[in-house]
């Protein structure tokens, strides 16, 4: 039995002192159950994705349930660092498919602006293994991927203007999107004149510091018939991996070994072996430029060390190979780290059901791909959704 | 409006691994390796994930190390507001330990770099290891 997404919503993204976590919640719930077209009373299960500990709310999954109207039906709370929300999106859809319920929802949100710079990059610092490397060493999140950088460089050749270049094409598709946290283009010589965070990585290399939420109605598909849900998107891959929590553990530096495993999983379930005829749009996980680069790599987009030339050749551009993060992706969209894998299945759906607007990418096989990474590949999500 | 203050600082226990932390102080950089399947760890550990033996012996990491990934910090978080302009996070490889460690030398490594490892304490008093070029 299929399960298919039959509603969505997500916030306005950004820099949202105006609102308590809850409330962002509200906003991205409301927008999911108008979407679906289904009563509050229809969903049965709650599941609140929220990595947490940069909002003042620290066990957060009560206050939103019941402030988005789902007390009694969960709230069953999931945390999977940056992958948080597809670790959501999972728990919904396991729980359907398993039997249990009907209908789930899947929340992501995420308040990480109530805490000054600092305080969150002790916070991303600890997304590893603390007493080995933030307690040691002072590890930063853009700091791990900066590592990842250095080791891509000097094996692949990869520059800076490439990964800046990563930067360009998502503001660009950003400045279209009224959910962006930026919505305005950069220039190349901008993002490359930018000062460095974590050396090789730029501030223009880096996604913001965002508050916003998701959320992705879940169905069976016997309930879909049974509601006259008439544009389902049907989710027909899954994958999941891991790798270590210490960074020192890892066997390689120039990719991420848990989209890799998650990936080839998530296409053996959908029947893919060649992603570029087979997927029409990708939403991956572009924290840092270089998570993009090495995410083209790692899903199999182009070969290992050639992610650099894809963006250098428009490969993930609109009209290019496959458009990636045509809503500007978490580099201009923003990365509220809960909400961002829900996000990513917010903009597959939008894009499937063909409701992208000026961001709409021409569909041929009318399949799609979310990649969700936590921490650097500390967790990997893949979903393939289609219709 | 702003919340109550709140202080999170934790209390760590170590004496699984204090021969490590002991280690730091004369000198020496430990890793662990499992008594029954071989199984190499470092940052070192007690039991063994993979064929869960507890019975590990510590090796001392030693010799030449590979410079594999760097960075430069330049914008250090909360509890590191010593390091003023910022620190160079390395991890080089010695055989069949990889360690994570702060660069001494002067600008910049370089992947492929040769260095050997020390130990010291930073300003705030944490023990750690740091890479010298060869």
């Amino acid at each position: 039995m299929r399960v298919g997404v039959i509603g969505v919503g997500c916030s306005k993204f950004g820099v949202r002192r105006d609102v308590t976590l809850q409330e962002i919640a509200f906003e991205a719930v409301k927008e999911a159950v108008v979407d679906a077209g289904v009563s509050r009373e229809d969903i049965e299960l709650s599941v609140v994705g929220t990595a947490g500990t940069r909002s003042y709310e620290l066990m957060p999954a009560v206050p939103v349930n019941e402030y988005c109207g789902f007390a009694g039906r969960g709230p069953l709370r999931v945390e999977a660092a940056c992958a948080t929300g597809s670790a959501a999106v999972y728990a919904a859809y396991s729980s359907i498919k398993a039997g249990l319920v009907d209908v789930a929802i899947a929340i992501g949100c995420e308040k990480m602006t109530e805490v000054d710079t600092a305080t969150s990059l002790a916070v991303g610092g600890r997304g590893g293994s603390y007493l080995w490397e933030f307690h040691q060493y002072g590890t930063t999140f853009p700091g791990h991927y900066a590592m990842h950088a250095s080791a891509h460089m000097a094996r692949y050749g990869t520059t800076e203007k490439q990964m800046a270049m990563v930067a360009v094409k998502n503001h660009r598709n950003a400045a279209r999107n009224p959910k962006a946290h930026f919505q305005k283009e950069i220039t190349l010589e901008e993002a490359l004149a930018s000062s460095y965070v974590a050396y090789p990585l730029r501030l223009f290399d880096c996604s913001p510091i965002s508050d916003g939420a998701a959320a992705a109605i879940l169905a069976s598909e016997k309930k879909i018939k049974e509601l006259g849900v008439d544009n389902p998107v049907w989710i027909s891959g899954v994958g999941y991996s891991s790798d270590t929590a210490n960074l020192s553990r890892r066997k390689d530096y120039g990719g991420l070994m848990a989209t890799v495993a998650a990936s080839r999983m998530a296409y053996k379930m959908a029947g893919i072996d060649n992603p570029l005829k087979q997927l029409d749009v990708a939403s991956v996980h572009d924290c840092f430029t270089i998570a993009e680069i090495m995410a083209y790599e790692d899903l199999g987009f182009c070969r290992k060390g050639e992610g650099g030339r894809f963006i250098e050749d428009g490969g993930s551009d609109f009209g290019g190979h496959i458009p990636v993060n045509t809503f500007g992706g978490l580099k201009a969209k923003g990365h509220p780290l809960g909400a961002t894998g829900v996000a990513m299945v917010y903009e597959v759906v939008k894009q499937l059901r063909e409701e992208a607007g000026s961001l709409q990418v021409d569909l041929k096989n009318y399949r799609g791909l979310t990649h969700n990474i936590g921490g650097t590949g500390h967790f990997g999500w893949v979903f393939v959704f289609e219709v | 409006m702003e919340s109550r203050t709140f202080i999170l600082k934790h209390v760590l226990p170590v004496s699984r691994v204090e021969r490590y932390w002991k280690g730091l102080e004369e000198g020496k950089i430990y890793g662990t390796r499992c008594k029954s399947c071989g199984a190499s760890f470092y940052p070192p550990q007690a039991d063994c994930s993979f064929c869960y033996s507890s019975d590990v012996e510590w090796v001392e990491v030693g010799g030449e190390g590979v410079v594999e990934c760097f960075t430069r910090i330049q914008r250090p978080p909360q509890g590191f507001e010593f390091a003023g302009s910022g620190y160079t996070i390395t991890v080089a490889r010695f055989g069949e330990f990889k360690v994570m460690g702060w660069f001494k030398g002067e600008g910049l490594p370089k992947v492929g770099m040769r260095v050997k490892a020390e130990t010291g304490r930073d300003e705030s008093g944490v023990w750690k290891v740091y890479f010298v070029p060869t």
